[in-house]
């Protein structure tokens, strides 16, 4: 692909991303989600998500409290320690209004390593004698789903056996988990889609290659050769990416090392606000409806924004107030 | 007053004397997985007094960190002070795997008489009363780790006799297709290192009998009984064991706990002057 050609809009990435689609994302739960994305997938009404996850957070709980998703295949939703947990996937599983599957966080990370080398499965040691691998809580199997229709949907949760090769007991076996698009929050991307990210970079290298296109939403696209000059900063090579939007402050509320902290008070208002559906809908009419991108930066506007900014020197504000002092 | 005088009653809270305790869980030279929150004062404060020389590890993937602001989550900048590398959760994970990992520290919504925990929904699974967040690290930090320690608020509806979900393995577990109850050893086999070293609640520090996997009261956190204690368990909790009182905070450790590592109050608020 051409260098320019991966360039497009946050409206037209939010275009690839099709009803059904199965979806995973950058970042680990309130650090580097691309937000503006599933704000803009919410105005253009996607349908039947299908999302697939390390450790998931306020991005997720937006979609899902819109009604765009119908499986959450993960380990955990919450916002630290900004809200307990998931309040709008607690009220979806509670209404049996989502199909949900439980993995651990470790098997999920494993997961993604499996299908990022291509291999079909992984072994692992852990979550042994827990109900992450309770027969009866095979919940895409209960819902009929693991009949081999859909090729990225494994014909079973997980398999056991014993180490055929040392002997070392009790496996378990995990399938890659493939999906088919991959949306990666990042501070920096090459114009032709060489990815720079600053602090930890989470599952992103993995679940770049897990999927079969990959998306990034960078807060800066730089020019390819300022990248080149130091390879060993970069995180993922230009040939994984398929289109990069330039989008600033696109992972808001969650932070972005070195560029913005994470917008506590943003994701304590949503958490409290949207235990009820009506109080999503109230919070979707304000923060998301009704305006794109350019417009939800103008209304969070330039003091907030300041605040949040993060010092050069440290990555992270020192300005925000984090706690009751 | 001395630096290591205990303080006395109401110059110190619960939540002090909870982390206090989590933080001589430690030993000097572990390797030490951190949640968010009071486990992560409690290894920063074990660092600054008796373990100076732990390897702190934050599982979405920052290694041997000596942060001096606390992070107000394990993705947070500030995980990295300090660090000797910053990656990503698949290592931190390898690295557990691999056997690196002494020490980890966790909660849980119910915990059972054999350190079994629950994360994930109350009630049936199939149809909850209420979904919770999920597993996240928990089983598999306790499935990896030598010790883990189970940071609690204590309630007979916490402290149950069968949890509703087995979101982390204790010491009896189920072995599956059937959904008996084994010993963990017998599961895990040559991949058993340890289990649940300790629960520390907002009543005790408990711990565990490996061999019978039962859960016992050691310390009664100052104000309350044992028998106080066993009325707020489900399951019939043993007090034949227990010690004396939780060791209060002393003054140097209320002074690191809220003037160097939480100063401005996230997890732990001060003491209210009375």
């Amino acid at each position: 692909m051409s260098s320019q050609s991966k360039r497009i809009t946050l409206s037209e990435a939010a275009e690839i991303i099709k009803d059904g689609t199965m979806l995973t994302f950058s970042g680990f739960t309130i650090w580097r989600r691309p937000c503006a994305l599933i704000f803009e997938l919410i105005r253009q009404k996607r349908r039947d998500l299908h999302l697939v996850e390390v450790n998931s957070g306020p991005h997720s709980e937006f979609l899902i409290g819109a009604g765009c998703v119908k499986i959450w295949e993960s380990c955990w939703i919450g916002h630290e320690l900004y809200g307990k947990y998931g309040a709008n996937l607690s009220r979806k599983v509670k209404n049996k209004e989502i199909i949900f599957e439980d993995y651990s966080h470790a098997e999920m990370g494993f997961r993604f390593l499996a299908a990022s080398a291509g291999m079909p499965f992984i072994a692992t040691q852990t979550s042994l004698g827990t109900d992450i691998h309770n027969p009866e809580y095979d919940m895409l199997g209960r819902a009929g789903l693991r009949n081999g229709k859909n090729p990225k949907i494994a014909r079973k949760k997980y398999e056991t056996m014993q180490d055929p090769f040392y002997g070392d007991g009790l496996q378990i076996l995990l399938p890659a988990a493939k999906v088919d698009v991959a949306v990666l929050s990042v501070q920096q991307v090459g114009e032709e889609g060489t990815v720079r990210i600053g602090g930890q970079f989470f599952t992103d290298p993995e679940v770049c290659r897990a999927a079969d296109t990959t998306i990034v939403v960078a807060e800066e696209i730089v020019p390819e050769e300022c990248l080149r000059t130091e390879p060993r900063l970069n995180t993922i090579p230009s040939f994984q990416v398929d289109y990069i939007v330039e989008c600033p402050y696109g992972a808001h509320p969650t932070g972005m090392f070195g560029y913005y902290d994470v917008d506590g008070d943003f994701i304590r208002n949503f958490y409290m606000q949207t235990r009820t559906q009506e109080g999503f809908d109230e919070f979707a009419r304000e923060w998301i409806f009704g305006m794109d991108h350019t417009a939800y930066i103008n209304k969070l506007g330039v003091d907030r924004l300041v605040n949040l900014q993060a010092s050069r020197a440290l990555n992270f504000s020192t300005r925000v107030k984090r706690g009751q002092k | 007053m001395e630096r290591h005088d205990f303080a006395k009653p109401g110059e110190y809270t619960l939540a002090d004397l909870m982390t206090v305790a989590a933080s001589r869980e430690v030993n000097d030279n572990e390797v030490v997985f951190a949640g968010t929150g009071m486990p992560m004062i409690a290894i920063m404060l074990a660092q600054r007094t008796h373990a100076p020389n732990l390897k702190l590890i934050f599982e979405a993937g920052t290694f041997d960190g000596r942060p001096n602001v606390i992070p107000t989550s394990v993705g947070d900048p500030r995980c990295e002070g300090g660090a000797s590398r910053a990656s990503g959760l698949c290592e931190a994970f390898s690295i557990a795997q691999r056997g690196y990992v002494d020490l980890g520290f966790l909660g849980g919504a119910e915990v059972d008489e054999y350190g079994n925990v629950n994360t994930t929904a109350i009630g049936n699974y199939l149809d909850p009363n209420l979904r919770l967040t999920g597993s996240g690290g928990n089983p598999d930090i306790n499935s990896f780790a030598r010790r883990t320690v189970f940071i609690m608020v204590h309630e007979a509806r916490r402290f149950t006799r069968n949890v509703s979900y087995i979101t982390s393995p204790g010491w009896r577990v189920k072995k599956w297709p059937s959904g008996e109850f084994v010993h963990r050893r017998e599961l895990y086999g040559s991949a058993f290192r340890g289990g649940p070293s300790a629960v520390i609640s907002t009543a005790g520090v408990f711990r565990f009998d490996e061999d019978t996997g039962r859960m016992y009261l050691d310390t009664y956190h100052p104000g309350k009984t044992p028998e106080e204690i066993k009325g707020l368990c489900q399951f019939d909790l043993d007090i034949s064991r227990v010690k004396g009182e939780t060791a209060p905070p002393n003054y140097d450790e209320l002074h690191i706990i809220h003037e160097v590592l939480d100063k401005e109050e996230i997890f732990l608020p001060k003491p209210k002057k009375s």
